[in-house]
């Protein structure tokens, strides 16, 4: 029997999810070990090998494929732990990586500093040289200076060095130039060049990335050798591929070349999940909104008509990192939310967090002030005795203890009341992300689906949606291991692009069909190294483009790889308008259209997953039992029936209010509302 | 406050009530601020972002967000007033109102200013506001800002808050006299589309919302949402002491009855008893002979938002909060409301840089811990507006404001100045144009861009530096519009913190030499020469010798200030090993001491 395994490494937990050949599909949670996260997920092998009655070698023999979602990028950037890098940049323009873009996230609060630069001054060294927007060279390179520049970056021990030139993406020749000076004074250094990593204008972003990706290139290599290292030891035989940020799969060897595309690496899958979920339940349309909550976190993405959109405008720690990623928008709110009243009577929740530890005062481990899960306890939509697989009791009376006294003696109301107004608040952050990210891309949600996962998203899914007007939401069977299951059926992909500047009015047919030539080239060679066969293989031609004048690209599909005449640049134009007039409702029929980047995607479809079906359920689902529980219209309600996830069966229907109870979540069902066990053991819920 | 023993009897509206509509009215801010970025054709509106949307009740009670310039929604009631005044009973669905004009309520002519009327049942419910600061309002002079502009009749197209639309139309006759008088008409037309999609975009989700929770409901939201924020703001009052402080400071001039600045005085008045702060301006000049004049908008924005800035983040900034910031202004001064025909077209700028500093600096000087030094007064030469013909592209006319090394944020108590500050108008908010763009999008070439050093004022906690940056033209003349000022007085520190660098503009000859340019007016840059600007540094905030050095050493190794300002602005003393540089802490300690008695 041969398996494929998807891994996604979290913070808390590793998530696991395995399929066999046969159909077999199986997800676990196992703790991540800090500092050594391959450790964590070969505990997460061995605890999937049990569940299957084999052993972990048998298990890591017949494994064909090992995708892995790592947040090793994501976390050395969050930490600072990236390389000591060095950044050569052209006269006068030291502080690019200082000045950023300006804006700031809260108008009115004065209580932050000024973030510090990615790479410090010190370690910024200016170059004589300069390349006008045109591409011509204004100063030539002074290679006697250039040298100088080096050796000072080298004795100032550097691990590795970014080059980040203005206008290096209209020409390219210091940059190589200076690629060919450290290559000859430090053999073996890693470096990258601003023009390779993100061939984008905007100097902050296109230095950013190549900063941040210079700074990974040691640590990066270092943990893939490892992990190839150790999952051969253990048996291992089959292809390793790791998850970038667009949420596709690539090879160890594209990642240690680009590590920039290991950022979000994980949760950049979650949007694939919910498309394939969204697929086995015959979603019309394709409009999904897929959230994420834990205990400190809430992640949203979309997908609209089954395309996962990508944009360039990735944030980490605060550094823009350029490359096409999918977008997640993360939130400070999840069960571990602190929450307070201020002095005019709002309840406000998070951003702080209790996180896990203390946590919230309910988990007996020292945590002091109400939380959102503290809320849940009191509305008696979890159980304190099953609490996380049955692994920990809740402490309900300290719940209620904090809660009386941080929220409901301060504004006078029951203390049912208060727990629904922390959640309510809770709910309307959560709201608010998701309006954040449709309405900005002019998505109207009531169009949607919401696809929910994460421990806590199951009981807070129904109220964000019916907020939303949002019709349905499916919590998926492995809802507990969402990105993992994302990672399992994610594309192979890889992005290769150049900067081309040509114009509508004057188009520029040699520059443009060479670099598309080039592109195709490029892209089909990579998926023959990924082993994709012909019929699997997909290219997706895009070019940045915009009115002239304009200073925000828009990207646009390209309808063929080769302009033979004036009558492929007006087709070409005229989707642009089109495109125009979708996102902004004006067109302006006669603005010349520039371009000034074109972008192939190298895609390797995988086979579309199926799940085995469920068990049909025979009659009626049974209760296990009844709890008291509050819901916010029709108050408290004695005996609310409490069904086990385990024993529902496909074609069970449960009408709310009811409580279903799953080993790593609870979902609610507020009255009103009905969860069906579908047929392949997803809960779709009608809001 | 907002409690369940609320006995407010006329509408019933419970605290989740409450949750969601705060929600949805930020909701409907946020997209109305979407729908004009996405469409703004101008880079002050898509790159810079200098623009804001507001709204609103029948009874101009202002609600706005965290999303917009605090000089522009500070008195967004304004205009709805001025629409009422002007138009009454004439009002209907359907119409819009355009203004630029500071004598009906607008900050300055550059800022364009639309506001529709929204109707639920026939009865005038809201107002949607959008300003948004345009590129050209037709000057004689390709700029928006004009400080030397005499009098309005130097400013440019004045819409005294005309009807732009009626029943959904463009009033052509209206947006004629717009395209015949403004720079590039089209790109006009386009920002004016950008800001009416805003516009309507809240009218029409603010009438959703009426439908889906109703009218009465909403409206009784929004009268507890301010009494709310009322409450806010006295609990944050009363936690103030009872003081008073008056201070005057000087602003540059070349007029022949100011040759020693310009005085600017304020009274800051805190009465925590009262839940009030007063703000006191009656004592200052009389209109000037130049735009730099303030108008009732930007007095009273400036005001509200840089005493409410003090008090909170979370406190709203809406008509309950700005009830409780009183402000005395006297018509004819140029801190004050402007007397016709006096220039305001600096009003959002120059002077009302240095009320907004000035204020943040009474409360620094009243209770140490709160307020802040002085930030970035009038606009570097790196943000200049700049014009000329394109030699790459047949010599097609450009007009621009480049926002560039607009930086030099004030020390604050508890941090150092904020880099990108962009003055206290926008606090942080504006978004900085890049290298790559402006030389896209003009013939220039940006020779440097970086930190002055020693540009920020020193003090316990460092004023921001101002930016060194030149642009040197290309293969044509480029003229740039200087609007700046803080030469003779630089933005200056509180609390025994130092000034911070002043401004200097220079012009780099062929030759290489260079030459001293004025603050303001035009000047045109020939091929092989530049233009070479040091914007203004903030002050700083303590006394240097309070400041970390540990810190100091850090500014030091990363070059934000040079050895003598360490050594003796600072009093640090260093001890060097293996050529890395420790701070010395008895001799440090000791210096100090024999420089703070000094």
């Amino acid at each position: 029997m041969a398996y494929e395994i998807a891994v996604d490494v979290g913070g808390t937990f590793t998530d696991l999810v395995i399929k066999s050949d046969a159909g077999m599909v199986k997800g676990v949670k196992s703790p991540t070990t800090p500092g050594n996260i391959i450790d964590g997920t070969i505990n997460a092998v061995a605890r999937a090998a049990e569940a299957l009655g084999l052993s972990l070698r048998e298990v890591m023999g017949d494994c064909r494929k090992f995708a892995f979602g790592t947040t090793t990028a994501t976390n050395a950037v969050l930490e600072g732990k990236g390389a000591r890098t060095g950044l050569l940049c052209t006269r006068g323009h030291r502080d690019v990586l200082l000045i950023r873009e300006g804006g700031k996230d809260d108008t009115y609060n004065v209580e932050v500093d000024y973030p510090g630069p990615y790479i410090p001054r010190r370690l910024t060294v200016e170059i004589d040289e300069r390349i006008d927007a045109e591409g011509g060279v204004v100063k030539p390179l002074d290679e006697a200076q250039a040298r100088r520049a080096i050796r000072e970056l080298l004795d100032r021990k550097v691990d590795a060095i970014a080059v980040a030139l203005i206008w290096s993406v209209a020409n390219s020749v210091h940059e190589e130039r200076l690629a060919a000076l450290i290559e000859e004074m430090a053999p073996g250094l890693p470096y990258s060049l601003s023009h390779k990593v993100s061939p984008s204008i905007r100097e902050y972003r296109r230095t950013s990335a190549t900063a941040l990706d210079a700074s990974l290139k040691p640590i990066v290599n270092e943990a893939v050798r490892t992990l190839s290292g150790r999952l051969a030891a253990e048996g291992f035989k089959g292809v390793l591929t790791l998850v970038t940020s667009s949420g596709g799969q690539t090879s160890p060897q594209d990642v240690q070349a680009k590590p920039i595309y290991l950022c979000f690496s994980g949760p950049s899958a979650a949007p694939e999940s919910g498309r394939r979920f969204a697929r086995l339940e015959n979603i019309e349309g394709g409009n999904i909104v897929t959230v994420d909550m834990g205990g400190t976190s809430f992640d949203v993405s979309i997908v609209t008509g089954w395309e996962i959109p990508t944009h360039r405008d990735g944030v980490i720690a605060g550094h823009s990192f350029g490359v096409p990623s999918v977008e997640v928008l993360t939130i400070g709110a999840g069960g571990g939310s602190l929450a307070r009243v201020d002095a005019g009577g709002f309840v406000h929740t998070g951003p702080e967090s209790a996180g896990s530890r203390p946590g919230p005062a309910c988990y007996g481990r020292g945590g002091i002030r109400a939380t959102v899960t503290d809320a849940n306890v009191v509305r008696g939509y979890l159980n304190p005795e099953t609490f996380a697989a049955g692994t920990m009791t809740l402490d309900a009376e300290a719940a209620r203890t904090v809660l009386r006294r941080d929220v409901a003696e301060p504004l006078g109301v029951e203390i049912d009341e208060a727990a629904e107004l922390v959640c309510v608040t809770c709910d309307q952050s959560m709201v608010g992300a998701i309006e954040e990210i449709t309405i900005k891309r002019g998505i109207d949600p009531r169009e949607y689906v919401m696809v929910a996962g994460g421990a806590a998203a199951g009981l807070h899914a129904v109220a964000i949606a019916r907020e939303l007007d949002i019709a349905e939401v499916i919590v998926p069977r492995f809802a507990g291991v969402l990105s993992a299951f994302g990672i399992l059926t994610s594309n192979v992909q890889n992005q290769y692009g150049r900067s081309v500047f040509t114009r509508s009015d004057a188009f520029d047919f040699d520059a443009v069909n060479r670099n598309l030539a080039e592109l195709k080239a490029e892209a089909e060679a990579y998926l023959a190294r990924m082993g994709v066969e012909g019929q699997r293989r997909c290219l997706e031609f895009t070019a940045e483009a915009r009115y002239q004048g304009q200073v925000w690209q828009l990207t646009l599909p390209l309808q063929t790889d080769r302009f033979a005449d004036a009558g492929d640049v007006a087709a070409m134009v005229e989707d642009f308008h089109r495109l125009h007039e979708r996102l902004y409702n004006v067109r302006s029929a006669a603005d010349v259209v520039e371009i000034i980047e074109i972008n192939v995607k190298a895609i390797g479809l995988v086979p579309e997953i199926t799940l085995s079906q469920s068990e049909r359920g025979n009659g009626e689902p049974r209760p296990s039992g009844g709890r008291s529980a509050f819901f916010r219209d029709a108050g408290r309600i004695e005996n609310v029936p409490v069904y086990q996830g385990e024993a529902l069966r496909a074609g069970h229907v449960v009408e709310g209010p009811a409580l279903i109870e799953e080993p790593l979540t609870a979902i609610v069902v507020p009255p009103g509302a009905v969860a069906t066990v579908s047929e392949y053991g997803n809960y779709r819920i009608r809001t | 406050m907002l409690t369940a023993n609320d006995t407010d009897t006329s509408e019933e509206l419970d605290l989740f009530t409450m949750v969601v509509l705060r929600r949805r009215f930020e909701a409907i801010i946020r997209e109305m601020v979407n729908a004009l970025f996405k469409s703004g054709r101008s880079g002050v509106l898509n790159t810079a972002m200098d623009f804001s949307c507001s709204l609103t009740d029948a009874d101009f009670r202002s609600v706005s967000v965290a999303l917009g310039l605090p000089v522009h929604v500070g008195a967004i009631e304004l205009i709805p007033m001025a629409v009422k005044e002007k138009f009454g009973e004439a009002i209907r669905p359907g119409d819009c109102f355009v203004n630029n004009s500071a004598y009906h309520g607008n900050t300055h002519c550059g800022d364009f200013t639309l506001c529709v009327p929204v109707f639920m049942d026939d009865e005038l419910v809201f107002y949607c506001i959008a300003r948004a600061h345009f590129g050209d309002m037709g000057f004689p002079t390709p700029t928006t800002y004009g400080p030397d502009c005499r009098d309005v009749y130097q400013e440019g197209l004045k819409l005294p808050c005309l009807r732009i639309q009626r029943d959904y139309q463009d009033v052509t006759e209206v947006t004629d006299i717009c395209r015949a008088n403004i720079r590039s008409p089209e790109q006009f037309y386009g920002d004016y589309l950008a800001c009416l999609a805003a516009v309507r975009t809240g009218e029409k989700r603010l009438k959703e919302l009426c439908g889906k929770y109703g009218r009465d409901v909403v409206l009784g939201f929004l009268r507890k949402y301010q009494d709310y924020a009322e409450t806010m703001c006295v609990e944050a009052i009363r936690k103030l002491p009872a003081s008073s402080i008056s201070r005057t400071v000087r602003y540059d001039s070349m007029l022949a009855d100011y040759l020693d600045g310009i005085p600017l005085t304020a009274k800051l008045t805190i009465e925590p008893d009262a839940g009030e702060i007063h703000v006191d301006l009656t004592d200052n000049v009389d209109n000037l002979p130049l735009g730099i004049n303030m108008s009732e908008s930007t007095v009273l924005a400036t005001c509200r938002m840089n005493v409410l800035g003090q008090l909170g983040s979370d406190i709203p900034r809406c008509a309950g909060s700005f009830k409780r910031v009183k402000v005395k202004m006297r018509e004819g001064s140029a801190i004050g409301k402007p007397k016709f025909p006096a220039a305001t077209s600096s009003a959002t700028t120059h002077l009302c840089h240095l009320l907004g500093s000035h204020i943040q600096a009474l409360f620094a000087e009243l209770i140490d811990g709160t307020g802040s030094a002085y930030g970035t007064i009038g606009l570097p030469g790196s943000s200049s507006v700049v014009s000329g013909d394109d030699f790459r592209y047949d010599g097609r006319r450009f007009v621009n404001q480049v926002i560039m090394g607009y930086w030099g944020g004030p020390a604050l108590a508890r941090h150092d100045g904020w880099l990108t500050y962009g003055s206290v108008s926008s606090q942080g908010i504006l978004w900085q144009s890049s290298v790559e763009v402006v030389e896209q999008q003009q013939p220039i070439l940006v020779e440097a861009l970086s930190i002055r050093e020693d540009g920020g004022g020193a003090g316990r906690h460092q004023g921001a530096p101002g930016a060194y940056c030149v642009f040197a033209s290309r293969d044509n003349p480029v003229t740039f519009s200087l609007g700046a000022a803080a030469r003779q007085f630089p933005p200056l520190g509180v609390r025994g913190g130092e000034a911070g660098a002043a401004t200097q503009v220079s012009m780099r000859r062929k030759d290489g030499s260079e030459i001293e340019l004025p603050s303001t007016g035009d000047v045109v840059i020939q091929p092989g020469e530049a233009l070479v600007s040091h914007g203004p540094g903030g002050g700083g905030y303590g006394s240097p010798l309070e400041r970390d050095p540990a810190r100091v050493l850090r500014d030091y190794r990363e070059g934000w200030i040079s050895r003598s300002r360490l050594e003796e602005t600072y009093g640090v003393v260093l001890t060097g090993q293996d050529g890395i540089d420790t701070v010395d802490a008895p001799a440090t300690a000791a210096r100090r001491k024999e420089m703070g008695a000094a």
